[in-house]
């Protein structure tokens, strides 16, 4: 039953990282997309800034 | 390379990710509610068997990501196009995460298994090797000064860090090792039972899966990095060539420079 502790946290650790990368990825995107935008003068979707 | 560039591309459309984040999604809920309840408990281990459902699977797909790292290191070294530098670069990062977690993995099943957290054994002590190789490798791509010379820097690491990669997998065999030999990867069938076996083939397929989904969203993340670190001057003055009818926007809209929308060459 001890055992059932170091299983239960292995299982959280993977997922946690798992998300926690994505979260972070989903970060930089937001940040570089942001950046380019904002040096370019051109919104995402395409459209020119006024 | 022109196939495995092909691979990437499919793989690097909208679709594809969503796709493979729904399938990844699916295959972890499934891992981990095999792998928990409906699984039996290992004879002798008992429930912390159950740490192999991810340990395995994790362990598997750091030695992928490194062989990915080789192979776009390869191909950088032989074609000089940045590309194959981004996907190194993005597969040494997901490869490190993976690694780390391998090690924390073993760490918990070894503390009720050995008796200890940690110990010195030959297959613990060469993955650290191999965590602090590609985490040498992503400081090596901070301190380049040129994306160039950064790229051709990295492709050298990412070539001879591999090397460590099958002294891994064989350090069970070449020296005494408190660790358990291969029971899947080995010459003749698996010593495994059917459904312990079938649960870690389902673990595999899903933390692929998670590479691959991992991999495209890098991949998308790095083109984008790599268009803000261009610097400003070239930004507002895309390079001169001769517009084709194709180039007129329609209706106001327009996409990036050229200069930065290509892949272009190291």
């Amino acid at each position: 039953m001890h055992d059932v502790g170091y299983v239960a946290a292995g299982y959280t650790v993977t997922l946690v990282t798992l998300a926690g990368y994505r979260w972070r990825l989903a970060v930089r995107t937001r940040r570089a997309r942001r950046y380019v935008s904002a040096v370019t003068g051109r919104a995402r979707g395409g459209r020119r800034r006024p | 390379m022109r196939h495995l560039y092909r691979v990437l591309t499919v793989l690097g459309g909208y679709r594809a990710q969503r796709v493979m984040g729904v399938a990844t999604l699916a295959g972890l809920a499934a891992t981990v509610v095999i792998g928990l309840f409906v699984v039996p408990p290992d004879a002798t281990q008992g429930d912390v068997q159950r740490l192999m459902y991810v340990h395995v699977p994790v362990a598997w797909v750091t030695f992928m990501a490194f062989g990915v790292v080789f192979i776009a290191s390869v191909a950088y070294l032989k074609t000089g196009r940045i590309v194959w530098d981004r996907v190194a670069a993005a597969s040494a990062e997901i490869g490190v995460q993976f690694c780390a977690l391998t090690i924390v993995l073993g760490s918990l099943w070894g503390r009720p298994a050995w008796g200890t957290w940690w110990t010195w054994d030959p297959r613990l002590t060469t993955t650290a090797v191999l965590l602090l190789i590609y985490v040498g490798y992503l400081s090596l791509r901070k301190v380049a000064d040129s994306p160039a010379r950064r790229a051709r820097w990295s492709a050298v690491v990412g070539v001879v860090g591999f090397i460590d990669v099958p002294i891994v997998h064989e350090s069970v065999v070449w020296w005494r090792s408190l660790h358990q030999q291969a029971t899947v990867l080995r010459l003749g069938a698996p010593t495994i039972a059917g459904s312990m076996l079938a649960t870690l083939l389902l673990a595999f397929v899903t933390f692929s899966l998670a590479y691959g989904y991992l991999m495209a969203v890098r991949l998308r993340v790095g083109r984008l990095e790599d268009r803000s670190a261009v610097p400003v001057s070239s930004l507002s003055a895309p390079r001169a060539r001769r517009p084709r009818p194709a180039d007129v926007p329609a209706s106001g809209s327009a996409d990036l420079p050229t200069s930065l929308a290509s892949d272009g060459h190291a």
